[in-house]
């Protein structure tokens, strides 16, 4: 501003404004050297607490600015870049990044990048020493405070507690064993998930098998106790352990004979009577088999003063006989556990039961729901007659889940002989199971397979495999 | 809510994400999403997951209008079309969890109980009312949910005790069950009232 009108403008404020009559007699003062020094001086000076006040503020809008940088998790390589340009920091000098060191991480000037791999979590604060356009040379930096958050790696997070053994329902946090299972063999593991090792909970899943030598059935369960039922593990086991046996004395008592003869007759004679009797018998044995499993949990809920929902439990289980001409392979099946069928030449697979999911994550149904048997319980049942095959696979969600995601996968050969290379060590871990009967150290194979990892997926695991 | 009770608030709703950061589980599996209800409804934090979650602060204005009815609206909306639905192809979500947080009462009361229904048809895990402070309505909230607890106060301490709560509510959510049953929620503090 010109030092007169500001001489002029201040007598204006202070309410001695220059009369027109004045005009000459300012004139003569403004031609005092002096004077308009002074009102330069006081504009300088204005100019001076302005721009202070500016720089001021703009600082401190700088350090109460939010602006984030991406978390990072412990052992993963991490990368941020400040975006100044897009927190409007054109006018900023930014010197040092203080604070990460500690962490594992490093800053570099040049690209204003963070890089590293972080050692350790928290919520840390960074302090970041910058300087504003404007400043003196010699400004003490300012400080700005900037969180980053550090995750610890999930890995890292997992406890194992051991379950409590004295508990009336305890069973082993992990199990593996294998055997001939008539002609064929069995293997199979069941281990206690991550997130139930975490706190020491029980392992909920079960299985049980056995082989009829005098009829030559072999019936094998699997069973997957609900998360949110208390004493589920007990109801997975009764359930394995009833059918099982039910179907045991069914087959060894002579119940089956008709069904054997129908079997025998299967391959010469596929007309669809035959199928309608198969499929009677089926009904009857393995629905009977189902509805014993439901009766002995509510009997031994209500022998506990419990409610049979505290037992919740999934169930599947197969019927396996081998005759002249192949084998029948004979399957049911309540809750989201699938059973394969892997042909001989594994260039096909059979499903044999379809899922119940629901349409939220760990959503599904129970052998310990009345409503299972007043529905049509047709769909739940499957049969295969095959000449021969590859493996037939019984597992719980905990293996389900990670290794196929969704149902749809599980009726693709492709998925199922990726999960057959996947056994035989195609894996990051290289853990392999050699499905061969002489092998002595082939359960023990399974279960140290079975501790693979897989984020998201910590849920008891239980795989049994007839090959 | 203003003043002490919302840094309170800030303070506590931070501790239970730190909490929840060191729970394996929810670090491998929890989204997170905030919606604030006053004279505005705003999507603090789009659904995020944990490990990328960062929280910012909550402010509120002084006085002004609770609309918890567009709250409920813009939370129907959300939920709706984020949370993934199981199908042959897609792997289900876990069932979302609801906590619902005021010091206050609906303002739009009519448009609250328009989206009662609909919020119920979502089929949430768990659904939590939590009424902080002498001038929170149980009752508006237990018209939402069966799940209603009252804090006294909102001082940190309540409030850390209270998220506590939450998280191990949250802890919950991930376990197998019936396809329509809720979630089992552990006992809550001893701050807390459970309004029956």
């Amino acid at each position: 501003m010109d030092p007169k009108l500001y001489i002029e403008k201040l007598f204006e404020v202070k309410q001695m404004p220059v009369a027109p009559h004045q005009a000459a007699l300012f004139e003569e003062f403004c031609s005092n050297a002096s004077y308009l020094e002074a009102a330069t001086d006081i504009l300088r000076k204005q100019q001076l607490l302005m721009d202070a006040w500016s720089l001021n503020n703009r600082i401190n809008d700088i350090k109460r600015q939010q602006v984030m940088i991406p978390n990072g998790t412990v052992g993963k390589v991490y990368g941020a870049q400040l975006d100044t340009t897009g927190w409007g920091w054109q006018d900023l000098v930014l010197l040092e990044l203080e604070g990460l060191e500690a962490i594992g991480l490093a800053y570099d000037p040049e690209t204003q990048q963070i890089r590293g791999i972080p050692e350790q979590n928290g919520d840390f604060k960074l302090k970041l020493k910058f300087k504003v356009t404007g400043e003196a040379e010699d400004a003490v930096p300012n400080e700005k405070l900037i969180p980053l958050i550090i995750n610890p790696d999930p890995k890292s997070l997992w406890k194992t507690t051991p379950s409590d053994n004295t508990d009336p329902f305890w069973k082993a946090d992990e199990t593996a064993v294998s055997a001939p299972l008539g002609d064929r063999h069995i293997v199979a593991a069941s281990k206690r998930g991550r997130s139930h090792a975490n706190t020491g909970a029980f392992r909920d899943d079960d299985f049980a098998f056995a082989h009829f030598a005098t009829s030559g059935w072999s019936v094998v369960a699997v069973s997957d106790g609900a998360g949110s039922a208390k004493f589920s593990r007990q109801g997975s086991r009764i359930a394995c352990d009833t059918v099982v046996q039910y179907l045991g004395n069914k087959a060894e008592g002579g119940d089956f004979a008709e069904l054997d003869t129908l079997l025998e007759a299967y391959n010469t004679n596929t007309g669809t009577d035959l199928q309608k009797k198969i499929s009677l018998h089926i009904y009857q044995a393995l629905g009977g088999a189902a509805q014993q499993a439901y009766k002995e949990i509510e009997a031994f809920a209500k022998e506990q003063g419990a409610g049979i929902r505290d037992f919740h439990a999934t169930l599947i289980f197969a019927l396996v006989k081998k005759y002249k001409s192949g084998y029948a392979v004979l399957t049911f099946g309540v809750g989201d556990c699938p059973i394969g069928l892997i042909s001989k030449d594994r260039s096909a697979v059979h499903l044999m039961n379809k899922l119940d999911v629901g349409e939220f994550g760990g959503g599904t149904r129970f052998i310990t729901m009345p409503e299972i048997f007043r529905d049509d319980l047709s769909g739940r049942f499957g049969f295969k007659f095959v000449e021969d095959f590859t493996a037939l696979m019984l597992m719980t969600d905990g293996i389900y889940d990670p290794k196929f995601e969704v149902e749809a996968n599980l009726e693709q050969v492709s998925k199922w002989d990726g999960f057959l290379r996947d056994l035989e060590g195609d894996n990051a871990d290289l853990a392999r199971v050699n499905l061969d009967a002489d092998n002595p150290d082939i359960a023990t194979e399974l279960s140290v397979w079975m501790d693979f990892w897989s984020p998201g997926n910590h849920d008891d695991r239980t795989l049994v495999i007839i090959f | 809510m203003f003043g002490e009770p919302i840094q309170a608030l800030n303070n506590a709703l931070s501790g239970m994400i730190n909490t929840l950061r060191s729970d394996a589980q929810a670090l491998d599996s929890l989204w997170i999403s905030i919606v604030t209800f006053d004279r505005e409804v705003k999507e603090l934090v789009p659904l995020t997951e944990l490990v990328n979650f960062q929280l910012p602060e909550i402010t509120c204005p002084q006085s002004g209008p609770t609309n918890t009815g567009k709250g409920l609206e813009l939370i129907y909306q959300k939920v709706t079309a984020e949370v993934r639905k199981g199908t042959d192809t897609q792997k289900g979500d876990w069932r979302p969890l609801f906590f619902l947080f005021t010091d206050g009462k609906p303002s739009d009361i009519q448009l609250y109980r328009e989206m009662i229904p609909k919020i119920k048809s979502l089929h949430f895990g768990a659904m939590v009312g939590c009424a902080a402070g002498q001038l929170a309505d149980d009752s508006m909230l237990k018209e939402l949910t069966g799940t209603v607890v009252h804090l006294d106060t909102a001082d940190t301490n309540t409030l850390r005790q209270f998220f506590k709560w939450v998280s191990d509510t949250i802890e919950q959510g991930n376990k197998s069950m019936g396809t329509v049953e809720s979630v089992a929620l552990p006992p809550p503090p001893t701050e807390v009232h459970l309004v029956i």
